[in-house]
């Protein structure tokens, strides 16, 4: 088991609180709109940025945005309008951007796998310092921020996008804002959870909860407290076994997410 | 025939053509069209004619390539959300996943949320048409009911609900009795009459089976290859004639 100083557990702990409420957050959406492929791309993309960042001594969270919004910007017309299968997108971006991450890695000056290489490969619990939770706050803030004021917007269009343009609700910039959300999401908690696994923390917990409600708003408000228990959870291990956070995060939501489909009243008879 | 020379038309395309993307041919070609206030209209003709096109083409949902749209006075392609959010829209046959989170009122109620508008909440008056609606469509007992766990005909109400629940101006039915049993087939055309006679609801529906015409409908189109082929028919001048021409039946 790892021993850390106090302040650092706390740091961490706040960090992947507010991790687990912005992920599970866009993972509602990215769920139920069927975006996983797109999400999973951009979640490498940021990873890729990040390395890249490394490589040239630049402000990695700011590659990762920027590698991870332009894949957005990329693949969003694509997915928008479902003109490539999304297992395609996936083949395609996903080893791209592993491969680039890891070329931009390699050439990353000094020893090319330090820890600040590692950690955006799997996340660290020591990657969290006091700015990064300023700006993960704040933009957990913006989000729930969002998500409560176009509730009712977000909520048609997780429904049927086409029902939601009929009713007359122009659905094109939300749906670029919930892209543009799930790339900062993704940027901002790479340092913990790792540019390899933070998806996991987007897609788990939201599909753990779809697997108990029909009831869309209470699937909003649950999933980010089932997100925060799961990153919890995985620190713990993380802690007590010295595996890497991110791992202990997927795993932990990975077997949880077994557990709810076993156990979902939805897919029981009678 | 009078109020067609009173009214301003409700619905108006000149020579109106849409090419989906990516297509060479277009879906509907050069299509004249009006529609006026009260009227009921079906829409007939083989798969694959151009009748789902010219339904999404009037409310603005596919936009159209050549020629103008009007719709309520106002251009589509200026004004599609505003359209939009003045006429109802039923697609067709919509299936639900079984695990599909969501329930029947609120399914109703998002069909008003373009009318609510941005940064507004529904209030108690947009609860009330919801239920109102439901009652209209004696769906009230499915309100907690999720979408995903309804059979055809419940499915079909429950859009006709949804559509009816921003108290639209035009009706639009993409073939509101496919899939649907003899009971259900004849319960939704009796609502769908209603609301046009008691309503005077403006309708226009594409209906595949010729013989569930409801008896209130003013005027019956024949569509073919994306062509306007017949139009002005009234239900009962519909005979063998047209249907051979239309299906190239050997009858």
């Amino acid at each position: 088991m790892i021993l850390l100083p106090l302040n650092i557990i706390t740091t961490t702990l706040i960090g992947a609180s507010l991790a687990g409420v912005a992920c599970s957050l866009i993972g509602v959406f990215v769920v139920r709109m069927k975006l996983s492929s797109l999400g999973f791309c951009m979640s490498h993309a940021a990873f890729a940025g990040a390395a890249l960042g490394l490589t040239l001594s630049f402000n990695p969270l700011l590659m990762a945005m920027i590698f991870s919004l332009t894949s957005a910007l990329l693949l969003g017309p694509v997915a928008e309008k479902a003109k490539l299968h999304p297992d395609v997108i996936l083949g395609v971006m996903f080893s791209l951007m592993l491969a680039l991450g890891l070329i931009f890695l390699s050439l990353a000056p000094g020893t090319a796998m330090t820890s600040s290489a590692l950690g955006i490969l799997w996340g660290s619990v020591l990657g969290i310092g006091k700015m990064d939770l300023l700006q993960l706050g704040v933009f957990t803030g913006i989000t729930l921020g969002l998500i409560v004021l176009f509730s009712k917007e977000f909520q048609a269009i997780m429904f049927s996008r086409k029902l939601a343009e009929a009713s007359g609700i122009n659905t094109k910039p939300f749906f670029y804002v919930i892209l543009f959300l799930t790339g900062i999401t993704i940027a901002l908690t790479l340092k913990l959870i790792g540019g390899l696994l933070v998806f996991a923390l987007v897609v788990n917990p939201a599909s753990s909860v779809y697997q108990f409600f029909y009831d869309i708003k209470k699937i909003i408000l649950i999933s980010p407290l089932v997100g925060v228990g799961y990153c919890m959870l995985g620190i713990l291990i993380s802690l007590l076994f010295d595996f890497p956070v991110g791992s202990s995060i997927a795993i932990v939501s990975s077997i949880c997410f077994g557990a709810s489909v076993v156990l979902s009243p939805k897919r029981k008879r009678g | 025939m009078l109020r067609n020379f009173l009214s301003t038309p409700f619905i108006k395309l000149e020579d109106v053509s849409t090419i989906y993307e990516g297509e060479k041919i277009p879906a509907i070609r050069d299509i004249n069209l009006t529609v006026h206030q009260g009227e009921m209209v079906a829409i007939i003709g083989p798969n694959g004619a151009g009748k789902t096109t010219l339904l999404e083409t009037i409310n603005g949902l596919l936009p159209c390539t050549a020629g103008k749209v009007e719709v309520l006075g106002k251009d589509v392609k200026k004004y599609g959300s505003y359209i939009r959010r003045k006429t109802g829209y039923v697609p067709q046959e919509i299936t639900f996943a079984e695990l599909t989170p969501f329930l029947v009122e609120d399914v109703i109620l998002m069909g008003r949320f373009g009318k609510i508008g941005l940064f507004k909440s529904p209030t108690r008056s947009d609860y009330e048409k919801v239920r109102e609606v439901m009652k209209l469509l004696e769906i009230q007992d499915l309100a907690k009911k999720p979408i995903g766990k309804l059979s055809g005909g419940q499915v079909q109400k429950v859009m006709i609900a949804r559509a009816l629940a921003k108290e639209p101006q035009i009706l639009l039915l993409d073939e509101p009795f496919s899939n649907l049993d003899l009971n259900a087939l004849s319960d939704i055309s009796r609502k769908i009459s209603y609301l046009h006679t008691e309503l005077n609801l403006t309708t226009l529906m594409v209906i595949h089976n010729v013989a569930s015409i409801p008896p209130s409908c003013d005027r019956v189109i024949l569509i073919n290859q994306g062509r306007i082929v017949e139009d002005k028919l009234s239900r009962k001048m519909l005979n063998l004639k047209h249907l051979k021409r239309l299906y190239r039946l050997n009858l």
